[in-house]
């Protein structure tokens, strides 16, 4: 009996000190990482770098299912950026998957969450490798702070035009510092950020690589900056832009399914690389786009909407048929196939392991690069006369199949433009900020949440909703976007 | 005994129901006021008002206004002079261009109201195509200026002459005579109209039912240069087609039954006396215009500095 008691009390003594009441009582946010002793040599710090990729990339769905272990880093961006335009919807209206083309996302919609998170997290990763860049050997100190600082800009670029304005950390923060971790800051403030982390990049990198930050990448992602932030800067767009094509290093592949099927090809700028079968590397997205034959873990995403199948006959050429595949009445993309696909048979096969799909996801390429050319020659215009807008925008349109004589215009118009993207670049997350950045994305979502039905839209959810859980952690600091 | 009990009952059961009833409706007032005051918590959070605005995409005076007031139901648009509107997202046309103030009072069913006001500044930011003329100075000759076909004509547009304006295409002063393009008794219209006469044209684009400006310096030789005088006096006629042609009879029958521009300039001030003329015209549905130059002369006429721009 005494001995009994003795066990009992050194249990609850043993529950005691194993619970550190500061940190069970203040969880760390999602935003904040431990800095920790791990970097020491200039190898480990090239592991940090790693690491933020590792966090764009993200984790397989298949792999942890679980929400609020692994995030998903760009996984997840097909949700907000073709659901949320006109071009997909989901197949079913079950989850929360399926608020998104129905502009139905409120602040605790996980998927919206997750993204926030995943941003975040190369943000901290980064912040993180450029707090230790001393230990790495002083002639890749600048290579090093300045791919960070790439995947940084990305990571802002991407959360200011998903959620407005956002808190701005770009050193190593405590996990107390709330001032720093929930303050919003003017989103023109961020764009100051981007801009110039993305020119230390471009000043200390070459075009070594595709699957890493690359200079030509940072400048085709700083042009995308200059067309979309409040304050445009057409000419530096347009400079930016005949740079990448001036170099000679990059050129559209003849056969527009090769972009998709040739991995890093001399189109590709940018891509996030992912590895089939490797539960690590692999990711879930491919199999997600699959939904009569399903493949995927819901019952069918990014369906193609009739309004860009109509675009499609219209202006699609040859890439219609890479773009999408019809079986009986369900429009699928076929930018992404699994290894091993084979959609001709009846009924169609989708490799050995097509939910740990290896597809890369491409952020950036040359015929995005050709149109921001021709964007940045329009300069917010409505229609110019410009030959080498023209010729640029001819230069993609010739690959699809059109005849670059007969089917030149004397003048290229921004709804022609605004087209061009959307069938060359449809499925690849562009179209909403296409929307966004031609000024027109009130008028055509209003139009086509009227056409679909959609009765929740309006201009206010244009910008997704703060995380709630994030609003929650701030006591009271960050608020919440309008219209949640 | 019995009976009276069941009497006793009843009538127990009506005063209760009487009582119970009158308390019931005598307390009515009370709870009424009773409820708001137990356990309800005022509102702190009260209603702000915010809205952004933008220009619809087709017509600059429609303003489209988006609300981003918190804890509001209810909202109250003033768009000045009257016009209100009590629609969340209202679309509203000014009259014209200027600064508006527009104020919005969002308010919550409490009644609690926030007001904001903005200057709503209304402008026309369209910018016209400037059209490319090609070879507008002639520095390279007939280039550019020809029909590709003339039923029973020539698709000669001109004669080269390097006796054009002492004014360069940007109007700065060349110190000496540009090249420029001459018209003849031989190549003119009018009168002399025949299968030799020339007629200059270019094909450009602008904005559709925009308004730009024909501008080209002409000179006319004096009767002391050169003696003769055309039937209707000499002159240089320049102008906008309706259209684009292919054809350049298609073209002059266009030019005579509808021009969009017609200029006859008929100031005689001798070889490389230049008279700048400034036409202006309002562009086609489709945006597609031609330049249209010839001359009606006995004497030399020369042409030179050929532009089309957008109306400030």
């Amino acid at each position: 009996m005494k001995y009994n008691k003795i066990i009992i009390l050194s249990i609850i003594g043993l529950a005691f000190a194993s619970c550190d009441t500061e940190e069970f009582l203040n969880p760390l946010p999602d935003t904040a990482v431990v800095a920790d002793a791990y970097f020491t040599t200039d190898a480990s710090l090239l592991a940090g770098i790693m690491g933020i990729y590792d966090a764009a990339q993200g984790v397989n769905e298949n792999t942890t299912t679980s929400i609020t272990n692994s995030n998903r880093g760009v996984q997840f961006e097909y949700l907000f950026t073709e659901h949320r335009s006109d071009n997909t919807r989901s197949a079913t209206l079950e989850g929360s998957k399926a608020d998104f083309h129905r502009y139905l996302v409120d602040p605790n919609n996980v998927q919206s969450e997750d993204y926030y998170e995943s941003m975040y997290q190369i943000i901290f990763r980064a912040n993180n490798v450029l707090n230790f860049i001393g230990v790495a050997n002083p002639g890749n100190q600048a290579k090093y702070a300045a791919e960070a600082k790439f995947l940084r800009a990305f990571a802002y670029f991407n959360l200011v035009r998903l959620f407005g304005d956002v808190p701005l950390v770009t050193e190593v923060v405590g996990a107390l510092d709330n001032e720093k971790l929930f303050t919003r800051v003017p989103s023109a403030q961020i764009y100051q950020q981007i801009e110039s982390d993305l020119k230390e990049a471009i000043d200390n990198l070459d075009n070594t690589h595709k699957s890493r930050a690359s200079k030509a990448a940072a400048q085709g992602l700083l042009a995308k900056v200059y067309l979309t932030q409040d304050n445009r800067n057409y000419p530096g767009a347009a400079q930016l832009c005949q740079d990448i094509i001036s170099s000679a290093k990059f050129a559209l592949q003849a056969n527009f399914r090769d972009v998709f099927y040739k991995e890093l090809n001399p189109e590709i700028l940018f891509a996030i690389q992912y590895i089939a079968g490797n539960t690590q590397e692999s990711q879930s997205f491919s199999s997600e786009f699959t939904s009569l034959f399903r493949q995927g873990r819901e019952d069918g995403l990014n369906i193609v909407n009739a309004n860009l199948i109509s675009d499609f006959t219209k202006f699609g050429g040859n890439r219609t048929a890479v773009s999408y595949v019809t079986f009986g009445t369900s429009n699928e993309v076929a930018k992404f196939l699994p290894e091993g696909s084979n959609i001709t048979t009846s009924p169609p096969t989708y490799g050995p392991n097509a939910r740990n799909a290896g597809n890369d996801w491409i952020v950036l390429r040359y015929a995005d690069v050709l149109l921001m050319h021709a964007e940045a020659l329009l300069a917010g215009g409505a229609e110019t006369t410009n030959a080498a807008a023209i010729d640029s925008y001819m230069k993609v349109k010739a690959r699809a199949g059109f005849n670059p004589v007969t089917d030149r215009p004397a003048v290229l118009t921004k709804e022609a433009l605004l087209v061009e993207r959307r069938v060359e670049l449809a499925f690849e997350n562009q179209r909403f900020f296409d929307l966004v950045r031609f000024g027109v994305a009130d008028a055509v979502l209003k139009a086509h949440a009227a056409e679909m039905g959609y009765g929740s839209y309006d201009a206010r959810k244009l910008l997704l909703p703060i995380p709630a859980r994030e609003i929650n952690l701030s006591k009271g600091l960050l608020t919440q976007n309008p219209g949640y | 005994m019995k009976q009276k009990l069941i009497y006793y009952r009843k009538m127990t059961l009506l005063f209760l129901t009487a009582f119970s009833l009158m308390v019931v409706s005598s307390c009515e007032k009370y709870f009424e006021f009773e409820l708001p005051e137990a356990n309800s918590k005022t509102d702190t959070v009260l209603p702000k008002a915010d809205f952004s605005f933008a220009p619809d995409a087709k017509d600059f005076q429609t303003i489209i206004f988006k609300n981003l007031s918190f804890e509001s139901t209810k909202y109250l648009w003033d768009f000045g002079g009257g016009k209100t509107s009590a629609s969340q997202d209202p679309a509203f046309t000014f009259p014209g261009e200027g600064t508006y103030k527009v104020t919005l009072t969002s308010s919550d069913a409490n009644g609690a109201s926030n007001s904001i006001t903005k200057d709503v500044r209304v402008v026309d930011l369209f910018v016209p195509l400037a059209p490319a003329i090609l070879n507008g100075d002639f520095e390279a000759g007939a280039a550019n200026w020809s029909f590709s076909s003339f039923t029973g004509g020539t698709t000669s547009p001109f004669n080269t002459s390097g006796d054009g304006s002492w004014l360069k295409y940007d109007g700065a002063d060349n110190g000496a005579k540009t090249k420029g393009a001459k018209w003849t008794k031989e190549t003119s219209a009018g009168a002399y109209k025949s299968s030799n006469t020339r007629y200059a044209y270019q094909a450009i684009v602008v904005s559709p039912n925009r308004k730009y400006i024909l501008e080209y310096e002409y000179a006319i030789k004096t009767e002391a240069e050169q003696a003769g005088i055309a039937p209707g006096g000499n002159r240089i006629i320049g102008g906008i087609l309706d259209g684009h042609f292919a054809d350049g009879a298609e073209a002059i029958s266009s030019y005579d039954k509808a021009p969009l521009l017609n200029h006859v300039g008929t100031k005689v001030l001798g070889k490389t006396v230049f008279t700048t003329v400034k036409g202006e015209f309002t562009a086609n549905a489709s945006g597609k215009v031609g330049i249209l130059i010839y001359g009606v002369t006995d004497v030399d006429a020369y042409l030179d500095n050929v532009k089309v721009y957008p109306k400030k």
